[in-house]
């Protein structure tokens, strides 16, 4: 992207309320919205600044802060640029409006980002399960489901030692290791630290 | 797989029934299913359905080292698994702010078009078979034998290579490999007139695949498309060349497009498309063996790696199109999130069922094959 269309582009995103842009290089734009602010800046940059393609939508749950951020990846195939816009929202009630009406292809990654991380998005055409038909348990990308500890709690740790292996262990070989004492185990770690 | 779920709809008495296609049929690379809304032979309804091939990688990948990681990630596609790794890695060193040797990016695109004859050619093969002609699929997973043989040579694995580290590469390649890469493309090269001659001049293929899941340009953009299922709308568009990575700005290609956006453009895009993957591989075996150096450059213990706090979204051109992905570091030594954006999430869900609603039922499966579509990037 040559300078005069960055300096269009920055002009341009000002008329946006709360908006904090950030250049990390030529071709990638960091953009930092308010939730309210964000289906008006999507629909500037589709409609005003040709970034016609929703390349993904990327949710990160921040337990601490107790918010998921939503990135919205957009790509303009004439300025050959893509602007990451990231805006926030309160964890709880986790409810969002779809950008459905903007980006086609928003369907698929709400319905996605629902199922993995319980945010529900109105509007959106379609939040019925897609992945996780059989599951009923919490969205399991959500940082306070271990998958570790719910592995343990409802299956049995199987004790495989069959005669090939029970020979070399009686010559003093052998790789089983048992789960807790694996060195790369994340409660060993947790532990260390 | 509970069957009491799959109870059928009671529907009043009518010409239309129900189909499920899936999860195993010849119509995709792995278990995916689509279920159908008949009127006669005539699709009215579909919808897609995954979830049989689901692994959950994304959270697997936030409790493992970086480097673990890397066993994970070209598992995410089987049929093109080198664009996954090297995507991932390009995340990791941008995050550490980290130099790629030189001769490190060459390797990697050769792996990565490589990786990319191999896929097409075994969509070929795919894409005949549903149409009846099974002959290519044999010819296309025989020829792409030889490409996974050059694989397993230089990684110690056929189809999940784990050859690329964040840095670099693992090692350098074997004594005598490039000539033997030369020889097999060569070998490639020359069987192409075969294919021609069984399919790309058979009428019987031709007639089928004309015309049949046909997008327009302006609804190839608006629902995401993109690869070779968008250059056979028409629009020349590339990330190797229109976002780029590695070496490819330093490299002599075309984009072939084509304009009808059906089955037989897609095709026909796909098949351009190998012999510029040739003439990559030739003219980077041409300069790797002038370029001396390292195949990597230092990185800290991968065992106990902070990979510096950040965001960053990595895009690459795979054999299906645009893949890419985002990964969060909280500057600790195991990822606090990463993404993965396939571009069958989008051939595989909203355009298949948008395309094949309106189609005949034989028709189906070649509209699945034709789109390139991998479950494994739906499902991860």
């Amino acid at each position: 992207m040559n300078k005069e269309l960055m300096t269009w582009l920055d002009s341009l995103l000002q008329e946006v309320e709360g908006i904090e842009v950030r250049r990390k290089s030529s071709r990638r734009l960091r953009v930092d919205v308010d939730a309210d602010a964000l289906p008006a800046l999507l629909e500037l940059l589709r409609g005003r600044a040709s970034y016609v393609h929703l390349s993904a939508i990327s949710c990160v749950d921040w337990p601490d802060a107790g918010e998921f951020e939503l990135v919205y990846h957009v790509w303009s195939y004439e300025m050959q640029s893509l602007v990451s816009a990231h805006t926030r929202i309160p964890r709880d009630p986790g409810v969002y409006i779809s950008v459905y009406d903007i980006y086609t292809p928003a369907a698929f990654f709400e319905r996605d980002i629902h199922e993995m991380f319980g945010v529900f998005f109105e509007g959106s055409p379609d939040m019925s399960k897609f992945i996780l038909t059989e599951w009923d348990g919490p969205p399991p990308m959500r940082k306070e489901f271990d998958s570790e500890a719910w592995v343990n709690e409802h299956f049995d740790w199987q004790d495989y030692r069959p005669e090939w292996l029970q020979e070399l262990e009686a010559e003093g070989g052998g790789v089983a290791v048992p789960p807790d004492e694996q060195r790369f185990s994340r409660r060993n770690i947790d532990d260390e630290a | 797989m509970r069957p009491e779920n799959y109870e059928a709809r009671r529907q009043p008495p009518s010409y239309e029934y129900e189909l499920n296609i899936g999860p195993n049929h010849p119509g995709i690379e792995g278990n995916y299913a689509v279920k159908l809304r008949l009127h006669g032979d005539t699709v009215i309804d579909s919808r897609a359905d995954a979830g049989y091939l689901h692994r959950g990688f994304e959270k697997l990948m936030e409790g493992r080292l970086w480097i673990q990681n890397l066993a994970i990630t070209p598992r995410i596609c089987v049929p093109d698994p080198v664009p996954m790794e090297v995507s991932y890695c390009l995340a990791v060193e941008e995050l550490c702010g980290l130099e790629v040797p030189e001769r490190a990016l060459y390797l990697r695109v050769i792996q990565l078009e490589l990786s990319r004859l191999a896929a097409h050619l075994f969509t070929f093969g795919g894409h005949a078979a549903t149409t009846g002609m099974y002959t290519p699929m044999f010819w296309g997973i025989a020829d792409r034998d030889q490409i996974l043989d050059l694989f397993e040579e230089l990684s110690g694995g056929r189809v999940y290579h784990i050859y690329n580290i964040p840095g670099g590469v693992r090692r350098d390649h074997p004594e005598g490999w490039l000539q033997r890469v030369a020889d097999t493309i060569d070998y490639i090269e020359s069987r192409l007139p075969d294919y021609d001659n069984l399919l790309f001049h058979n009428q019987v293929f031709v007639q089928r695949a004309r015309g049949i899941g046909a997008i327009s340009q302006q609804d190839a953009l608006d629902w995401a498309v993109t690869g070779p299922n968008l250059r056979a709308c028409g629009l020349a568009f590339d990330v190797r060349r229109d976002d780029p990575y590695l070496v490819y700005d330093r490299l002599d290609f075309e984009i072939p497009t084509e304009e009808a956006g059906d089955a037989w453009a897609r095709i026909l895009v796909r098949r351009s498309e190998l012999f510029e993957s040739i003439r990559i591989i030739r003219q980077c075996l041409e300069r790797l063996p002038s370029i001396a150096g390292p195949i990597r450059c230092p990185i800290p213990n991968p065992l106990a790696w902070n990979v510096p706090a950040g965001s960053v979204y990595t895009r690459v051109e795979s054999s299906k199109g645009e893949l890419a992905w985002y990964v969060v570091s909280d500057g600790s030594e195991r990822p606090y999130r990463t993404h993965v954006r396939g571009p069958s999430q989008m051939h595989a869900v909203q355009v298949l069922e948008k395309l094949s609603t309106g189609a005949r039922i034989e028709d189906v499966a070649q509209i699945m094959f034709s789109l390139d579509a991998c479950p494994p990037e739906v499902d991860r």
